[in-house]
C-alpha cells in the first residue's frame, strides 16, 4: 500500500487481529477441538500475515484473509493426522469442499466458556481470556497486570495444558451446569474491569485500557447470550461505573467519593447505555441476581443529578434484595449506609454495631470509618475520632491512612484529665523489663486486638469488661480453648498491672465476662489434604498470604526461612516445585525485582505470634467458618504438618 | 479511545445496501465497538456567534457531495482499529469519503 511503512502495516495487522482473534480462534477450535492447538494455528496465520502483507500489500479483505489462512492451517494439521487415522482425511476433505461456513456466534460463546472454565485458577482464566478473546499479546497482558511477560506466557501455557489434560469439551454448558459456568465467565470479565478501574496510579495507559477490554467482552457476551439477565446486569454495572471515570479523581489525583464527584463530568452516553442494558436485564422475569441488583443501585445513583437528590429508599431496598442473594458483610455495611440516609444515623449505627462484632470484618478498614462518619453526624466527636484512628491503623494504603488520620485529627479528642489512653497504657505495659520475649510476643498480640476495639485513643479509665468481651467475641470467636485462655491471661495481667499503683485504673476485673475455657488433652489428627486445598483456595485469602501459605505447605521451609526470602532469590534459585505456588509467587512479586518477597509488616505480625498450641488449632481450623481470620496460625500449622521437613526448594 | 466517524456522499441506498449496513451495525454493536450511530438530515441549522451576538439560520447549504450523511461513534483500542472499522464501512457504502476524528473525553 503506498505510503505505508512496515510498522504501519504491522499496526494494521495488529488491529485486524484484535478485532478478529475471538472469531478465528473459535472457528479453529471447532475444527481441531482443542483450544491450545487452535490458538497456535491461528498464531501461525498471524505470522504469515506479518511476513506477507508488508511486501504483497494489505489484502482487500484482511479479516477474511486471516480466517482463510488460519483454516488452511487447521486443515493441513488434520491432514497430517490422516496418516494415523483415515477418518480424519475424510473430515479434512469434506471441510475443504464444503462451502465456507459463516463464523458462528455460538463458537465464540463456547470459546468464552472454555477460557473461563472454573477448573483454571482465576489468574489463568483472565490471561487466557484476554489472549484468546481480546487478541492481546502476552506483553500487553503483562503490563496491564504488572507482572512479567514470562509469567503471562507461563499462565497461558499452563491454562491450555490444563484444559487439554481435562479434555474440556468445546460445548455450551447445559442445564444446571450453565449458571455456575456463566458466573465464572462474568467473574473473569468483572475482574478484568476492576483491575483497570481500581488502578488510580501508574503511568501505563494499558491499565485503564483493561476497562475497555472488559466492556467489550461484556458487550460481546451480551450479544451472544441475550437471554441471560446477569450478563446485561454486568454490562450495565460496568457501563455506569465507566461513566464516572473522568469524575473519580480530584485535581491532584486524589480519589473522590460518589457524593463529592462533579456529576457534570459523568459520561451521559455510557449512563444511557448502562440504563438500556439494565432494562434488557429486567425484561427477564427471573428474580434479579447480584449483577442486576448492583447495576440497579448504580443506575439509581446515576439518575440523581445531585448527591442530595439520591433516591436512598430505593437504594436501601435494592441492598435488602442484594443481601438476600449475596449475604456478605460488605453488602451489609453498604446497606447500613443506605439505611442511615433513609432513617438517620442512629438506625445505621445500630446495624453497624452488629457488624463490628463480625469476625470476618475485623481487619476491614472501611468498617470503622462508617460508624466514625455516623458518630460525627450524631455529635459524638470523641467516639468518632477514636473510630477514625482505628480505621487508620487498619488501612494498608498510605494515602488512605493519611486521609483517615486527617479525619481523626479534625475532630476534638476526649476531654483531658482522664490519664493514659489505652494505647499508651498498653505500650507501657509491654515495655516492662520483667517480661520474657515469648510472653511479650503473646501479650502484644492480645493487646493489639484489645486496643482496636474501643480504639487506641480511649482513656484507660473508660475501658470496661464489655469492651473486652466484645473484642474477644469478634477476634477469637472460634479460638481453641488454649488460645482463648492465653489471651484471657494476658488481659488479667494487664488489668492487674494497670490498677496497681502508681497507675490508677479502678479495680474492675476486665476479664469478668470472659469465662475460662476447658482445655482438651488429646492431640488432634492432621488436616486432610483436601481440606488444606479448600482453605488454600478460599476466595477471601489475600494473594500474599496465599502465596506464603502455599509455599510453606508445598516446600516446607521454616517460617523464618520463608520470610527471609527476597525477590531476587526467586530468580537465582531453582524454581518452586509446583506450578500453582510458582504462579502465586510470580503474581506476588509483580514488577518488583528486588527486596523482601513478603513485605515487612507481615513479618512483624508473624513475629508477634505465640505458636504453642498447634494441636488445638487443628481442631479450630476444621470447625471455623472463617479460616481467613485464622490465617497466621494456619501458616504455622501447615508448616508443622509437613514435618519431618523436606529441603526447601531453593536449597536443593 | 473513541473516534467519531462521519460519512459524505456514497451511492443511493438500495435494499441490498440497507441489509448489509444493518448486519454491519449489528456486528459492530455486538462486538462492543459501536457506541452510537445515526443518519443526519441533509440540511440542519446554523448557529453563528459574532461579536457576542448569536444568530440561528437555516443551513449550511452544501453541495450534495459535501453533505454529511451520518455519523458513528466507536470505541476502539487504536487508530488502526478505527481505520479498519471505517474501511469495512466504506466497502459497503461504495464511493465517497469518511472522516475520522479522535474524541477526547
Amino acid at each position: 500500500m503506498p505510503g505505508m511503512t512496515v510498522e504501519d502495516v504491522h499496526r494494521t495487522i495488529d488491529a485486524v487481529w484484535k478485532l478478529e482473534a475471538a472469531k478465528i480462534v473459535a472457528a479453529l477450535t471447532r475444527l481441531v477441538r482443542e483450544v491450545g492447538l487452535a490458538e497456535e494455528l491461528a498464531q501461525d496465520a498471524l505470522v504469515a500475515a506479518l511476513e506477507q502483507w508488508p511486501s504483497g500489500g494489505i489484502p482487500d479483505n484482511p479479516a477474511a484473509w486471516l480466517m482463510t489462512a488460519a483454516k488452511r492451517r487447521a486443515i493441513d494439521h488434520l491432514r497430517r493426522l490422516e496418516r494415523l487415522e483415515r477418518r480424519q482425511e475424510q473430515l479434512a476433505h469434506e471441510l475443504e469442499h464444503a462451502p465456507e461456513p459463516e463464523p458462528e456466534d455460538g463458537d465464540v460463546l463456547r470459546l468464552m466458556f472454555v477460557s473461563c472454565h472454573p477448573l483454571l485458577p482465576t489468574e489463568m482464566r483472565v490471561a487466557l481470556t484476554l489472549r484468546l478473546l481480546g487478541g492481546l499479546t502476552a506483553g500487553e497482558i503483562a503490563r496491564a497486570f504488572l507482572v512479567s511477560e514470562q509469567t503471562v506466557v507461563q499462565r497461558v501455557a499452563q491454562a491450555k495444558q490444563a484444559l487439554a489434560d481435562a479434555d474440556v469439551p468445546f460445548e455450551l454448558p447445559a442445564g444446571t451446569e450453565l449458571a455456575g459456568r456463566l458466573s465464572s465467565v462474568l467473574e473473569v470479565v468483572y475482574l478484568i474491569f476492576n483491575e483497570g478501574y481500581s488502578a488510580t496510579s501508574g503511568d501505563d495507559l494499558i491499565r485503564p485500557a483493561l476497562c475497555l477490554e472488559a466492556l467489550r467482552l461484556g458487550r460481546l457476551l451480551a450479544g451472544l447470550a441475550p437471554g441471560e439477565p446477569e450478563v446485561h446486569g454486568l454490562v450495565a454495572l460496568m457501563e455506569i461505573q465507566a461513566s464516572r471515570s473522568a469524575a473519580r479523581t480530584g485535581p491532584s489525583g486524589e480519589p473522590l467519593r460518589l457524593h463529592e464527584q462533579n456529576r457534570g463530568r459523568w459520561d451521559p452516553l455510557l449512563i444511557r447505555r448502562g440504563m438500556a442494558a439494565l432494562l434488557r436485564a429486567r425484561e427477564n422475569p427471573r428474580p434479579p441476581g447480584p449483577y442486576v441488583l448492583q447495576a440497579a443501585i448504580a443506575v439509581t445513583h446515576a439518575r440523581a443529578r445531585t448527591a442530595e437528590e439520591t433516591d436512598w429508599p430505593q437504594i436501601a431496598a435494592l441492598y435488602d434484595a442484594l443481601l438476600r442473594v449475596t449475604p456478605t458483610p460488605v453488602v451489609r455495611l453498604n446497606r447500613a449506609v443506605a439505611l442511615g440516609k433513609v432513617h438517620g444515623p442512629e438506625t445505621a449505627l445500630a446495624v453497624v454495631d452488629e457488624l463490628t462484632a463480625d469476625p470476618a470484618l475485623k481487619d476491614y478498614h472501611l468498617l470503622p470509618s462508617v460508624p466514625a462518619d455516623l458518630l460525627a453526624l450524631l455529635g459524638r466527636p470523641a467516639e468518632a475520632r477514636a473510630e477514625f484512628e482505628r480505621a487508620a491503623s487498619l488501612a494498608r494504603n498510605t494515602a488512605e491512612r493519611a486521609f483517615l488520620r486527617n479525619r481523626a485529627a479534625a475532630l476534638p479528642a476526649a476531654p483531658p484529665g482522664q490519664g493514659d489512653t489505652l494505647a499508651e497504657a498498653a505500650e507501657a505495659f509491654l515495655a516492662r523489663d520483667d517480661l520474657t520475649p515469648a510472653t511479650r510476643r503473646s501479650y502484644t498480640q492480645t493487646l493489639h486486638r484489645l486496643t482496636l476495639y474501643p480504639g487506641p485513643g480511649t482513656p484507660l479509665g473508660a475501658l470496661t469488661p464489655d469492651h473486652v468481651a466484645k473484642a474477644f467475641a469478634t477476634t477469637w470467636p472460634d479460638a481453641a480453648p488454649m488460645t482463648w485462655n492465653r489471651h484471657r491471661a494476658a488481659v488479667r495481667s494487664f488489668a492487674d498491672w494497670t490498677s496497681a499503683p502508681p497507675r490508677t485504673r479502678p479495680t474492675a476485673d476486665l476479664a469478668a465476662r470472659l469465662p475460662r475455657h476447658p482445655e482438651p488433652r488429646l492431640p488432634k489428627p492432621p488436616l486432610h489434604p483436601a481440606e488444606v486445598a479448600r482453605l488454600l483456595n478460599a476466595p477471601d485469602i489475600p494473594l500474599r498470604e496465599r502465596a506464603l501459605w502455599s509455599l510453606l505447605y508445598t516446600s516446607s521451609p521454616t517460617i523464618t526461612e520463608a520470610l527471609a526470602l527476597n525477590v531476587e532469590d526467586l530468580h537465582r534459585r531453582p524454581a518452586p516445585p509446583d506450578p500453582a505456588t510458582a504462579s502465586l509467587l510470580t503474581r506476588l512479586t509483580g514488577a518488583r525485582t528486588r527486596g523482601p518477597l513478603f513485605l515487612s509488616d507481615l513479618i512483624t505480625r508473624l513475629e508477634s505470634l505465640a505458636l504453642s498450641d498447634l494441636s488445638s488449632l487443628l481442631e479450630e481450623l476444621k470447625s471455623s467458618p472463617t479460616p481467613l481470620a485464622l490465617w497466621p496460625r494456619l501458616i504455622e500449622a501447615l508448616t508443622t504438618l509437613t514435618r519431618p521437613r523436606k529441603r526447601p526448594f531453593w536449597k536443593r | 479511545m473513541r473516534y467519531l466517524m462521519t460519512t459524505k456522499g456514497g451511492a443511493e441506498a438500495d435494499e441490498k445496501l440497507y441489509a448489509e449496513m444493518g448486519a454491519f451495525v449489528e456486528e459492530m454493536t455486538k462486538a462492543g465497538v459501536l457506541l452510537a450511530t445515526g443518519g443526519l438530515e441533509p440540511r440542519g441549522l446554523l448557529v453563528t456567534s459574532a461579536g457576542g451576538e448569536i444568530t440561528v439560520t437555516d443551513g449550511p447549504f452544501l453541495e450534495a457531495k459535501d453533505v454529511v450523511g451520518g455519523f458513528a461513534l466507536v470505541e476502539v483500542r487504536s487508530k488502526e482499529e478505527a481505520v479498519e472499522v471505517a474501511r469495512r464501512f466504506r466497502k459497503i457504502v461504495g464511493d465517497g469519503e469518511s472522516q475520522i476524528w479522535q474524541v477526547f473525553a
